[in-house]
């Protein structure tokens, strides 16, 4: 008797041979059988018509700490991740002595932007190893986790204050190895180091005070076990990126370990940077080395409100002169006619509806509900406004807190990044997945990833894109257990419609802790997703299973 | 000129973060061009120094006006 049988879908098992038809049972949170099933099971999911694949594994995110009150870390697995990877960009919540926190949560509200009570609030910060980390958030998974260390904090557990001034003496790069082997030993999966993050006052964080001969010492240690190096570098200069390409490629070969870097997109106003970044990734494979460039799916948008100056208003001197003033006057000279009626002629007859009307306003602030979604354009033709004085008007009437959203303005042209995303040497991650809530969703590229680049351009076959997500991201990051439908392996399934699955719209919900508001994309096409054989999310309602583990 | 890179060309484009940034051209004297990207707050600070009123009015600036704003490091 089987626990689960997956009976009559479209078998895509993550190694990118052709899906077929078939089976998959489950048994003990193991992959039992594929294929034609015998026998019965406790409960069979008819899958007729959907595709079964394993579970995606997301490389790039940022649930650290949402992980100690939501184990599933949602909407992540509603859209078919089983695991993911939090740790990123050199910030982790362990090791952490208690004296250190306030320092590590303002760097990670510069990153997550989550509200102060998410850490006074939310959890019982009973841990400073990370072992202790780990039993933390282990107490209530839904979805796999596989941490990784933050370069950051293994410095400022060494060096405190000094983590921050200055490079480190000999003997704490020693100290500094010593506790990175006891977090490999308590299960990290590799340690992330940054060369680009900012606390909150604008300081580098620490790993930014390392040099080479530090990073050099700590990737030695990931050598012993085996383990990832991820890297975030000067991804605003492709010429500093390229060669810190070539520094990852050395401490791979050096120390025989995989190395991932991110993020890398796509602007058709640098047309050459992604190329370049790609042939030079080339090269050190060719040299043997393993560095590879994650890249994500869904395409950037701009968002912005008059609360602060934003570049969107670059090609208006008028709007940048009056909005770059302390509020006080940007308020008063809003609330001038005089003022307006120049800066309303400056965007000409249209009177900005080519540049702004399609603007969509976005939630979470202060703009009423029912405007939420809705385009400029069509609020200023409710209002009888041109769109510019519609922008001005309703900033004005709630504080100028109103941010309005211009999409797809990077990383947007589908027939450059996906052949990006189907070459064998880009991994598929950058989701950032619990980063930046309060700005935009970082959730549902999985589903984007076939909507736009299977169902829509064919860039990549159903088979090719759940390889990348799953055994690609798997090998990559040695995950042995996971990434492929295998007997013996973890049983983490995902059920989805082809022709459906998608990301839905992003909309604002405040459901962090102090009611803090985030943006969530919602999925689309998911029937069902077993995490170490548990069903954890069925019909649009995630169940009460807790079967998520902490996973290397 | 000599001896300093020198703005060509200046175009608006989508950051990481979802932000407005100011992405440079720039031509150094050995007639190499290279790109730099920069946020919003500098590079405004950049059109206000330069007084240039649109993007294009940064082009044939020095790239060294960079370093007279407020907030240059």
């Amino acid at each position: 008797m089987f626990d689960v049988i997956v009976r009559n879908g479209l078998v895509v098992d993550g190694s990118g041979e052709a899906g077929f038809k078939g089976d998959v049972a489950v048994l003990d949170g193991k992959i039992a059988a594929v294929g034609a099933v015998n026998g019965a099971a406790k409960r069979e999911i008819d899958a007729q018509g959907r595709v079964v694949a394993p579970g995606f594994i997301d490389p790039h995110t940022h649930f650290d700490v949402q992980l100690l009150w939501d184990g599933a870390a949602r909407p992540a697995l509603e859209h078919g991740v089983t695991c993911i990877v939090p740790g990123n960009c050199s910030l982790s919540l362990a090791p952490l002595r208690a004296s250190d926190r306030s320092k590590v949560v303002g760097m990670f509200q510069q990153i997550e932007e989550m509200p102060p009570e998410a850490f006074t609030q939310a959890f019982e910060w009973s841990w400073e190893d990370f072992a202790g980390y780990r039993d933390a958030i282990a107490k209530q998974l839904s979805i796999n986790v596989a941490p990784l260390v933050g370069h950051s904090v293994i410095r400022l557990w060494v060096m405190g204050e000094a983590a921050q001034q200055r490079t480190a003496t000999p003997e704490e790069v020693a100290a500094m190895q010593e506790v990175l082997r006891e977090c490999l030993r308590a299960g990290a999966i590799g340690m992330s180091t940054s060369f680009v993050d900012l606390d909150e006052h604008g300081r580098p964080v620490p790993s930014r005070f390392a040099d080479f001969a530090e990073l050099d010492a700590l990737t030695a240690v990931l050598g012993e076990f085996g383990r990832m190096l991820q890297c975030v570098p000067e991804f605003y200069d492709v010429d500093i990126t390229i060669a810190r390409i070539d520094q990852l490629s050395e401490l791979s070969l050096k120390h025989r370990v995989p190395t991932t870097f991110s993020p890398v997109f796509d602007n058709t106003s640098t047309p050459d940077n992604a190329p370049r970044i790609l042939a030079r990734v080339e090269e050190q494979f060719a040299r043997g080395a393993r560095v590879w460039p994650q890249m994500q799916t869904r395409p950037i948008d701009i968002s912005f409100s008059l609360l602060r100056p934003s570049l969107f208003f670059a090609r208006l001197p008028r709007w940048v002169r009056v909005l770059r003033q302390p509020l006080e006057q940007r308020l008063a000279a809003l609330r001038d006619p005089e003022t307006v009626a120049k800066m309303v002629e400056d965007l000409g007859p249209d009177g900005g509806r080519r540049m702004m009307g399609g603007l969509i306003v976005r939630g979470g602030d202060a703009a009423p509900a029912e405007w939420v979604g809705r385009t400029l354009g069509d609020l200023a033709a409710e209002r009888g406004e041109p769109p510019a004085l519609a922008l001005i008007n309703l900033s004005l009437e709630h504080g100028l807190d109103v941010a309005f959203l211009a999409a797809d303005m990077g990383h947007e042209v589908t027939d450059r990044v996906g052949p990006m995303l189907a070459h064998p040497l880009v991994h598929i991650g950058a989701s950032d997945g619990g980063a930046h809530i309060a700005s935009f969703s970082t959730y549902g590229d999985t589903g984007y990833l076939f909507s736009e680049f299977v169902r829509k351009g064919a860039h990549l076959s159903l088979e090719q894109a759940v390889r990348k997500i799953t055994a690609d991201t798997a090998d990559i990051w040695g995950l042995k257990d996971r990434g492929r439908l295998r007997p013996g392996l973890a049983a983490d399934i995902v059920i989805f419609d082809l022709e459906t699955i998608d990301r839905a719209e992003e909309r604002p919900v405040f459901d962090m802790p102090g009611e803090g508001m985030r943006y969530v994309r919602d999925a689309r096409g998911v029937q069902a997703v077993l995490v170490n054989g548990e069903l954890a999310y069925a019909d649009g309602a995630y169940t009460d299973a807790r079967s998520g583990v902490v996973c290397v | 000129m000599s001896g300093e890179a020198v703005i060509v060309g200046a175009e608006i484009a989508a950051g990481h973060d979802g932000s407005a940034e100011l992405v440079l051209r720039l031509r150094y004297p050995n007639g190499g061009e290279g790109v730099i990207v920069l946020e919003a707050e500098k590079g405004l600070e950049l059109m206000a120094v330069c007084g240039a009123a649109h993007l294009e009015e940064l082009a044939g600036q020095s790239w060294r006006r960079l370093l007279e704003g407020t907030c240059s490091t």
